[in-house]
């Protein structure tokens, strides 16, 4: 195999990009109403609860240590925890009462009902996810849901995000490749930061 | 990465978010300026993937290609990364050890044993985490792959001269000027360096994602036509996607 053609194949794969990524500036205006709906919840004490499995769930992690410990200097840190982090815990829910659960329980015993839970799936078919949002609702979190395309030859946006529509906020990916989706919810999850912190610095109006 | 490694260190909400500090009663203002601030970034990562692809897309197809041969002789590859960069460490193992499609390689993360990573740290120290982990499980051919946002993080500096001196290949990810990894790339420890030219600590991460999943997508694209390795969990079929 020629260094030649396996340039061009390095050059199409980060070409594939440009068509999601120029897309999430559509959805700006929902990434700051959830921004501004999680500000509300950090300000009256909540925390967050994030969660994916798989490579979904390396996301929650840099989730929760994005706002645990932020890279600007001088913002406080917020209260959140990845769900998917405590293998023991994980595997342990898995093995006795089945992978759907591994978050639900996790949020049950966790959980209070003024936080916030946020659900990463890169293609909405996550089951554990589905269940953690869903325990979430029960509990009245707030709920946000990262996803991807459900079907590539659906435009509308609730379609995309298949069975993960039932969040209060839905941010999905115009993309089902799962690659690219990660690339995206990673800025998605970074907007949020910021924005979640311009919001609580601005405080007053802007968080009724 | 962490703060204490932020090339944006210093850069306040107020350089980040000029329109917060400007007097208003209204929130209105917030909202759309929020707004159009987060339509600027989407272009910003967009545009900086492009330029990306252009300085750095024929070295990436190189590094695969290199990669791709190590895995092929029977090669391992171990992560490592602070802070978000340990996340994209672990996503970068999970998605060659557990792909959706394609065929399954053997990768580590070496933040995922804490009770490796809490021993080392408190026992000889934090610098040493990952170089200690390399001293115990690398062997030549294997794949030695670090992360760092600013490329000033000691203790993978130390990893990835742990792992030259074991005639491991070398791969980091950095961004800003490349810090400490440019200079080991130029002294010839580091075999392969793709510095995110940024000065955003996000831009970057989101940037190295990217690279990433190119360099997995090269690597099966060049193991589709060969023989698994010894090592390998399973030849399975051709890639298109990581999980």
């Amino acid at each position: 195999m020629s260094v030649a053609s396996l340039e061009q194949v390095a050059r199409e794969a980060f070409a594939r990009r440009n068509t999601a990524g120029g897309a999430l500036a559509r959805d700006a205006e929902l990434i700051t109403r959830t921004a501004r709906d999680m500000a509300v919840r950090f300000r009256r004490g909540g925390k967050l609860i994030v969660f994916g499995s798989g490579g979904a769930g390396t996301d929650a992690a840099h989730v929760a240590v994005e706002f645990m410990h932020p890279v600007i200097v001088g913002k406080p840190a917020l209260p959140a925890m990845a769900l998917s982090n405590d293998a023991a815990t994980v595997s342990a829910v898995g093995t006795d009462d089945g992978i759907a659960e591994v978050f639900a329980h996790q949020v049950r015993h966790w959980a209070d009902p003024g936080d916030i839970a946020l659900g990463i799936s890169r293609d909405g078919g996550c089951s554990a996810v589905r269940q953690g949002l869903a325990a979430a609702r029960d509990l009245g979190l707030l709920t946000v849901a990262l996803t991807g395309a459900h079907h590539a030859d659906r435009a509308d946006h609730a379609d995309r995000a298949g069975p993960m529509t039932r969040a209060d906020h839905v941010i999905a990916v115009a993309s089902t490749d799962p690659a690219v989706v990660k690339e995206i919810h990673v800025t998605t999850y970074h907007l949020l930061w910021e924005l979640v912190h311009v919001f609580l610095e601005q405080g007053g109006e802007a968080l009724t | 990465m962490g703060a204490a490694e932020d090339p944006a260190r210093g850069r306040g909400m107020r350089e980040l978010y000029p329109f917060l500090y400007e007097v208003s009663a209204d929130p209105a203002p917030v909202w759309a300026d929020a707004t159009r601030s987060s339509e600027g970034k989407a272009t910003e990562i967009v545009l900086l993937r492009r330029r990306m692809a252009e300085l750095c897309g024929d070295r990436v197809a190189v590094c695969a290609e290199r990669m791709a041969g190590a895995f092929a002789g029977g090669g391992r590859m171990f992560t490592f990364g602070n802070g978000g960069s340990s996340t994209d460490a672990q996503e970068v193992a999970t998605a060659f050890l557990r792909p959706a499609h394609g065929r399954p390689l053997p990768a580590l993360s070496l933040t995922t044993d804490v009770a490796v990573v809490t021993a080392l740290s408190n026992d000889v120290g934090f610098d040493a985490v990952f170089a200690r982990q390399l001293a115990a499980l690398g062997r030549r051919g294997d794949v030695a792959l670090g992360l760092s946002t600013s490329g000033g993080s000691a203790n993978v500096a130390r990893a990835f001269e742990e792992a030259a001196r074991r005639g491991m290949l070398t791969v980091g990810l950095a961004g800003g000027h490349g810090g400490m990894l440019t200079e080991l790339s130029e002294a010839g420890v580091l075999d392969h360096l793709f510095v995110v030219p940024s000065s955003s600590v996000h831009r970057i991460q989101e940037t190295q994602t990217t690279v990433y999943h190119v360099l997995w997508e090269v690597i099966q694209h060049v193991l589709a036509g060969r023989p698994a390795a010894e090592h390998d969990c399973a030849a399975a079929t051709p890639a298109s996607s990581p999980p």
